[in-house]
């Protein structure tokens, strides 16, 4: 019975061991990557300076009544830039993704060539889709719209063609056993099955899209991105407080009507 | 030992799932109870412990109400309540003598609890209820690698080491094949008898409360219709547990 | 050809009348849904691509231009104002980033997915730390960067507060959602033993939740390296995205943007191996 219990014990020890070990590793990576990038840990403590500074300077005062309108319209135009660019790359994905799926695919090797293809888009950084873009479309919606739209494209094909190889070959098969033609099989079976799901992608996508705008903006000085940079760089902090204000306002709206056709999709 | 006084509990504020239902249960017996579905069994054994918060009636265990009790003291009074469910409710990615062990953690500090500290004797313990299930050798096992018949005998093993005073079980044996049924119920008959446990048992396998119940409690619409001793179980007392007072109308609705 | 195939369809069409009775109103819903999104969709962005082509603006010779860096960056990638040891530097630097705030991130997010999830928390705090967390993640990372580099002064200490900010935002939804899919029925049988809270969130959530904590603290890494390239191009906040910046807007030398892409290229299909291999193993 005492070697049992002895077995046990090992068997307790061990386990704790492991943990032991995990935690100092990430003790350890913890202090090498503050080191390296020259990160003082005590600034965490200093998290409510921060927030105490964004409240003392942000809030918006009468001078900052005047900007109102442009932060309304370019606000505006960010969200409608966000929106066009997940649609346009919404449509393209779906039509690269029927083709690239395996279970749908023409070919095995177009569906790794728009593997292949999607994750390059995907992971190119999007301050170098912006960059490239400024230099030849110059400062202009246009070049954020396709900065959003290159990422899109290559995030929602991803997506796309793992929502329809979930669907599984056998409802295909069972489908085709019936006599319908390829395109009968994606139209009648396929689009009406997944329909909710796409949408659910397009939607996060939309959320996500006008927040990477911001950014976007920011680097191709267009939009509520530029804006903000203007102000905040100018020591306008009431104005650029304003921009903060509007862009949660935003993005919470979007988030809350995304969650509303959630709902009535479930 | 458990008396149930005029227990009542509604869910919607109009229609009662449970009008009065009242019974006591005995050190060393088997007490089962069968009725047909959506009766109001699962209710009574969940009321017991308060997993379910009744709207009236009294729970009498070891001569104190469950019911008055602040959190504190229900939570220690639910440490010698040891609990079974249909779908065992283990931790499946720990190993069979972890599930064990949470046992006992119910009397231990908050300390013991985070960083699994147990005592050697504890652990002995542990052990000799695994090997008593006849699982012995799965000690190290995780338990989502386990059969259904081998996870619901983790489970008793695991409400035994409450030490507990009564057991209830909720369906224990409806995932189960015929073989690892027999298993199960007699290890339950086995703790009743060997052990002086109380054993308070849902079914809905007559043949199997007939077999193994030393006293049988027959809900209907959430009334008690039948309490009585095993051999008083007639078969014209079955069929008026399951059919008197009607299914209620509802049900009917649903089946077509 | 074309009959065989319709007298096909109207049978299996057929048995699916009847039992569309009930879920029809539940079925109209979701179609008149999508349906309506789509309208919306398609509207605003046939109202809104016209709009964003200016006046004067050359279509092609800005095709063309693209064409050609895109060209200059894929195929003649080279390197002349940096060497590549310097550039490995800063690509290790946006690494080590954004692996110190999904560490940070997820530790502290933990913590709060416990206070806000509907299992153990009172649904007033579980309210009170959803809303809070989002208007946190309503707001852009890099905005929290520039913010924090005006409290801090520019550099790692903003880089590390900013991004960790939008990751606990992040990171304490999904790992609440996680919990709140969590059964029921395992807090029940843990309380029905009389477990304290720390016990049951010690012995049975958390191995639980192992497998889902892993995969979505890996998608936020993946999450955070692009966040730090791009904080450091619009926040000069150091790293790889620094020197992209630089590069291109400065310099406009594409070739050597080439060179970076590549390296962040390389890196992410390590990134994506690691995943592919993570979902392996969370499927077995």
């Amino acid at each position: 019975m005492n070697s049992n219990v002895e077995e046990m014990n090992d068997f307790f020890t061990k386990k704790r061991f492991k943990l032991t070990l995990l935690i100092v590793i990430l003790g350890a990576a913890y202090i090498g990557a503050s080191m390296g990038l020259g990160f003082q840990s005590h600034s965490l403590l200093n998290i409510q300076d921060g927030i105490a500074w964004l409240i003392q300077n942000f809030i918006p005062n009468e001078a900052s009544k005047g900007y109102w309108h442009e932060i309304v319209q370019q606000l505006l135009r960010t969200f409608l830039v966000a929106v066009a660019a997940t649609s346009c790359a919404a449509v393209i994905s779906l039509f690269l993704a029927v083709i690239g799926a395996k279970t749908l695919t023409p070919a095995i090797t177009i569906s790794w060539v728009i593997r292949g293809f999607s994750s390059l888009l995907r992971n190119i950084p999007i301050v170098a889709w912006a960059m490239i873009l400024l230099f030849s479309f110059k400062q202009n919606d246009l070049t954020g719209f396709l900065a959003l739209f290159f990422m899109t494209l290559g995030f929602l094909t991803r997506a796309f063609m793992e929502t329809i190889e979930d669907f599984g070959t056998e409802k295909i098969q069972a489908l085709q056993a019936t006599g319908a033609t390829y395109l009968q099989v994606i139209f009648q079976g396929l689009l009406p099955e997944i329909a909710v799901a796409l949408m659910s992608w397009i939607l996060y996508m939309i959320e996500n899209n006008v927040r990477d705008a911001t950014l976007v903006g920011l680097l191709t000085g267009t939009g509520v991105g530029f804006i903000f940079n203007l102000y905040f760089k100018s020591l306008r902090y009431g104005a650029a407080g304003l921009v903060v204000l509007s862009v949660i306002i935003l993005v919470v709206t979007v988030e809350l009507i995304s969650n509303l056709i959630g709902r009535l999709l479930s | 030992m458990l008396t149930v006084n005029h227990l009542a509990k509604s869910y919607d504020g109009e229609k009662k799932s449970l009008t009065d239902v009242s019974f006591s249960v005995h050190p060393g017996e088997v007490t089962v109870i069968i009725g047909p579905s959506g009766a109001g069994k699962t209710t009574i054994l969940r009321s017991i412990n308060q997993l379910i918060r009744d709207d009236d009636g009294e729970i009498l265990f070891d001569d104190t109400d469950m019911r008055q009790l602040n959190r504190s003291q229900l939570r220690r009074a639910r440490c010698r309540i040891g609990m079974i469910f249909q779908n065992y409710n283990l931790i499946e990615p720990l190993t069979a003598i972890e599930n064990v062990l949470h046992g006992c953690l119910g009397t231990k500090s908050n300390l013991a609890g985070i960083f699994s500290l147990y005592s050697n004797r504890e652990k002995e313990t542990a052990l000799k209820l695994l090997e008593k299930v006849g699982l012995k050798d799965f000690a190290y096992q995780q338990c989502r690698n386990l059969s259904g018949g081998q996870k619901q005998r983790v489970g008793i093993a695991r409400a035994l080491m409450q030490h507990p005073k009564i057991i209830l079980c909720d369906e224990p044996i409806a995932s189960l094949d015929p073989k690892s049924t027999i298993t199960v119920m007699d290890i339950l008959r086995d703790l009743a008898i060997n052990d002086g446990i109380s054993v308070l048992i849902n079914l809905h396998q007559v043949d199997i409360a007939r077999e193994y119940a030393d006293h049988v409690i027959g809900i209907n619409n959430g009334q008690v219709v039948f309490d009585d001793r095993t051999q008083a179980l007639s078969d014209a007392a079955i069929t008026g547990i399951y059919q008197k007072g009607a299914v209620p109308e509802r049900s009917l609705v649903h089946e077509f | 050809m074309i009959k065989p195939e319709n007298q096909i369809s109207i049978p299996t069409q057929l048995p699916s009348g009847p039992r569309l009775s009930i879920p029809l109103r539940f079925r109209d819903r979701r179609r008149v849904t999508i349906l309506l999104t789509l309208a919306v969709l398609g509207y605003i962005t046939l109202m809104t691509l016209p709009t964003m082509i200016p006046s004067h603006f050359k279509l092609t010779e800005a095709l063309m231009s693209f064409a050609e860096n895109i060209k200059i960056m894929f195929l003649q990638p080279r390197l002349v104002n940096t060497t590549f040891i310097s550039l490995l530097g800063v690509l290790g630097q946006s690494i080590l980033l954004a692996f110190l705030t999904t560490l940070i991130g997820s530790v502290l997010a933990f913590f709060f997915a416990l206070a806000s999830t509907r299992r153990l928390a009172p649904t007033s705090l579980v309210l009170g730390i959803q809303s809070f967390m989002a208007v946190i993640r309503a707001i852009p990372t890099v905005l929290w960067v520039l913010i924090y580099s005006v409290v801090f002064g520019l550099g790692a200490n903003a880089a590390v507060v900013g991004i960790t900010f939008h990751s606990v935002a992040y990171l304490t939804k999904v790992y609440a959602d996680s919990m709140d899919e969590l059964s029921p029925e395992i807090i029940e049988t843990m309380q029905a033993m009389g477990l304290k809270k720390s016990a049951i969130i010690r012995q049975a959530i958390i191995p639980n939740l192992i497998p889902s904590y892993l995969s979505w603290t890996f998608i936020r890494f993946e999450i955070n390296f692009a966040d730090a390239i791009a904080v450091g191009a619009a926040a000069g906040a150091g790293g790889i995205g620094y020197q992209l910046f630089m590069s291109s807007s400065f310099y406009f030398n594409f070739h050597e943007v080439g060179v970076m892409v590549y390296m962040i290229l390389a890196f992410a299909l390590v990134l994506e191996i690691i995943s592919y291999r993570l979902r392996a193993v969370k499927h077995q």
